[in-house]
């Protein structure tokens, strides 16, 4: 009872924060937007709290149906782009941040899974690892696109010498290139570390790293389109335009394996 | 209220006569004891800038206060004073303190929303202080101005964004690259627009700054004066790789700076995502506009530039709208306190009188408290102050109460009968 008051309430936050940005973008206002950010703070103080109450209460993080890895890529979005913006005082990213956060809170809250859960063989500290770090990987992924749509954004108001207001709204294009560049550093170590836990863990409980499992192999293939975007980062110096696009196509490409994914084929991931 | 501001500033009166008052004004040494020397002078604070000469005071009688302080105005700028008086400006009351007010939120400067004032405000406030010109009004009331001022800066965004060509091409420039510290700029052409925006960009960390102009004695006397390099015209393209921000500004008749020559120099660049931002300040242009298609290129002229400058004007004049209503707020306020100092006196005299009558009769009863142990002793006084103390807390907070409503007290002269005050 509890931890469903927790949870709506952590969705109300969202919301609240969503408006209020969504307003701060109408207005142009980079005091609304602060505000804004209080408001999700809020909000992942109440999430995180919904976590600890149910850790508590289960003795485990459960998070392997839809419902929690929603919930948790929602917690692990405000909260890496909250630390960002520590960093950065790019406040009005959140605009972009926040809305996708609380749908994924609505979808969440709708408990489309349920507690499906597979097998006893999905349950232990490993698959709560492996499953935490992909996420909070692939959410700071997420967080990374939205810096590269703002970019592509301000790029293009600054070039077309449009809407100036907004372009003094929006945060610099060195600090929306640095939040692409951070969130995928961490995101890429993440679900680097994830996939290892995984592979561990489908060794104990299978007897074999890797089943050519569908979800395993599109994972793979998009850990590689990272690992090549990083590299290119890294070691030719993309920046800027090109890196935001990018950054945008190897997401879509990595959420559109995933939808592909779960429609489409049946794998020892399905309950995902 | 017994406050007075008497004052000329950049609208109400020419430069000469501002020049004139202000260099006596600035000399706090000279024009604080001369303004405290009048005895209808209580407080008092002299403010003395390029743009505005005014002294704020509190006054003992109020028409011959303001008759000095007019005199006083005149005389030190040698002016005539029926001439002068035109030129002035006065405020009593609780509109000085909305002038004061305003003053300090800039929302009177030349620049709405220019920083530099409260920090002139605060110079000449300390400048007071130190020579004891100021009191319980004075000192509450600038800062309370202080207060106002932050408020309006935090609350609005009046002074968010640049209201100058070169200033506004700065705040591009950051827009661009975050931080300016560290970057690098080329000023072609030696102008004074170009000379103004390179102050700016000083002022924002830029480091290595290359001067091109024609005539290079020029662009060698700039150079020294910004720790730059004077480099000669001819040579000016091979300088594009190395710089992240273009100034140009030269008399030419046609373009200088053409789209494969930009792109060439990025191609040179050790990073091939380098941005560049240019500046075309001049008219005829300097820059090809095709310039500004180049990936990662930006490009602005002097029109864009004033467009922005424009839409900020606007801008600051809508947050304006928002600043007055926050000052009126916060007068509203102060006028409240101001206005409860009315029944300070009476409450005084009565804390003083009841004072006495405990002391009297504690020393009436001397003899009889000397029988008493010390702590016992120190009970009885403790009492008889609290019952005194408690009986006066209620009239106390009606007289405050009551005078910061701006109420005509007729409580306190109830008071001041029943009480013999």
């Amino acid at each position: 009872m509890t931890e469903t008051v927790l949870f709506k309430a952590a969705l109300a936050a969202y919301l609240a924060s969503a408006f209020v940005y969504g307003g701060s973008l109408l207005k142009r206002r980079v005091l609304t937007a602060r505000f804004g950010a209080g408001l999700m703070l809020v909000a992942l103080g109440i999430h995180t709290f919904y976590y600890l109450f149910r850790w508590i209460g289960e003795a485990d993080i459960p998070s392997v149906d839809v419902y929690d890895t929603l919930s948790f890529f929602a917690w692990a979005m405000a909260a890496s782009y909250l630390a960002m913006q520590l960093r950065t005082k790019t406040r009005v990213l959140g605009a972009f941040v926040a809305p996708v956060i609380s749908v994924l809170m609505i979808v969440a809250s709708i408990d489309l899974g349920g507690s499906v859960v597979g097998s006893s063989a999905l349950k232990g500290t490993l698959v709560i690892i492996h499953v935490m770090l992909s996420v909070a990987g692939e959410a700071l992924f997420a967080v990374a696109s939205l810096a590269g749509i703002m970019y592509l954004i301000q790029d293009r108001l600054l070039r077309k010498k449009r809407d100036r207001s907004l372009i003094h709204l929006f945060p610099s294009l060195h600090d929306l290139d640095r939040i692409n560049y951070i969130c995928l550093f961490w995101g890429f170590s993440l679900l680097t570390l994830g996939i290892l836990a995984g592979s561990f863990w489908a060794r104990i409980a299978w007897g074999s790293h890797w089943q050519w499992d569908p979800k395993q192999v599109w994972t793979l293939l998009a850990w590689g389109f990272y690992a090549f975007l990083l590299h290119q980062r890294l070691a030719i110096g993309w920046q800027g335009r090109k890196a935001a696009r990018w950054s945008l196509v190897v997401f879509f490409a990595l959420l559109l394996m995933f939808v592909l994914e779960s429609f489409l084929f049946r794998s020892a991931h399905t309950f995902m | 209220m017994k406050l007075i501001l008497v004052g000329m500033n950049y609208k109400t009166a020419p430069v000469e006569l501002r020049e004139r008052l202000q260099n006596y004004c600035s000399d706090q040494d000279v024009a604080l004891p001369d303004l405290m020397m009048n005895p209808e002078i209580k407080e008092a604070i002299c403010l003395a800038t390029c743009n505005r000469i005014e002294v704020i005071a509190r006054l003992g009688d109020t028409a011959r206060g303001e008759d000095f302080l007019k005199n006083f105005m005149c005389r030190q700028g040698n002016f005539d004073i029926k001439e002068t008086e035109k030129y002035l400006y006065i405020y009593r009351d609780i509109d000085a303190v909305l002038h004061l007010f305003r003053v300090a939120s800039s929302l009177d400067s030349m620049v709405m929303g220019e920083p530099q004032i409260l920090g002139q405000i605060k110079d000449a406030y300390r400048m007071a202080v130190d020579r004891h010109a100021t009191g319980v009004l004075l000192n509450r009331l600038t800062h309370h101005a202080f207060q106002v001022a932050k408020r309006v800066r935090s609350e609005t965004e009046i002074a968010g964004n640049a209201v100058s060509v070169s200033y506004a091409a700065v705040e591009l420039a950051k827009k661009i690259f975050g931080s300016l510290k560290g970057k690098s700029a080329l000023l072609i052409g030696a102008g004074e627009m170009s000379e103004l925006a390179a102050r700016h960009l000083i002022r924002q960390g830029v480091g290595n700054i290359f001067i091109a102009n024609r005539t290079i004695a020029r662009a060698q006397q700039m150079a020294e004066e910004f720790h730059g390099v004077a480099v000669s015209f001819d040579e000016f393209p091979s300088f594009l790789p190395e710089v992240d921000i273009v100034i140009a500004s030269t008399g030419a008749p046609g373009y200088i700076l053409t789209a494969p020559m930009v792109a060439a120099a990025l191609k040179k660049h050790k990073h091939k995502q380098h941005m560049l931002f240019l500046i075309d300040i001049a008219v005829p242009r300097d820059i090809e506009p095709e310039v500004g298609e180049l990936d990662n290129v930006y490009l602005y002229n002097i029109d864009h530039l004033q467009d922005v400058v424009d839409a900020n004007r606007a801008m600051r004049r809508g947050e304006a709208l928002r600043a007055e209503e926050l000052i009126a707020e916060e007068v509203a306020g102060f006028e409240k306190w101001f206005n409860s100092l009315a029944a300070v006196p009476a409450i005084v005299r009565l804390r003083e009188k009841t004072d006495s009558i405990v002391q009297g009769e504690l020393d009436r009863f001397s003899a009889w408290l000397g029988g008493l142990k010390e702590e016992d002793r120190a009970h009885v006084e403790w009492l008889v102050s609290s019952v005194v103390n408690k009986i006066l807390h209620d009239p106390i907070t009606v007289l405050k109460e009551e005078s910061s409503e701006g109420e005509e007290l007729p409580d306190m002269a109830a008071i001041r009968r029943l009480f013999k005050l």
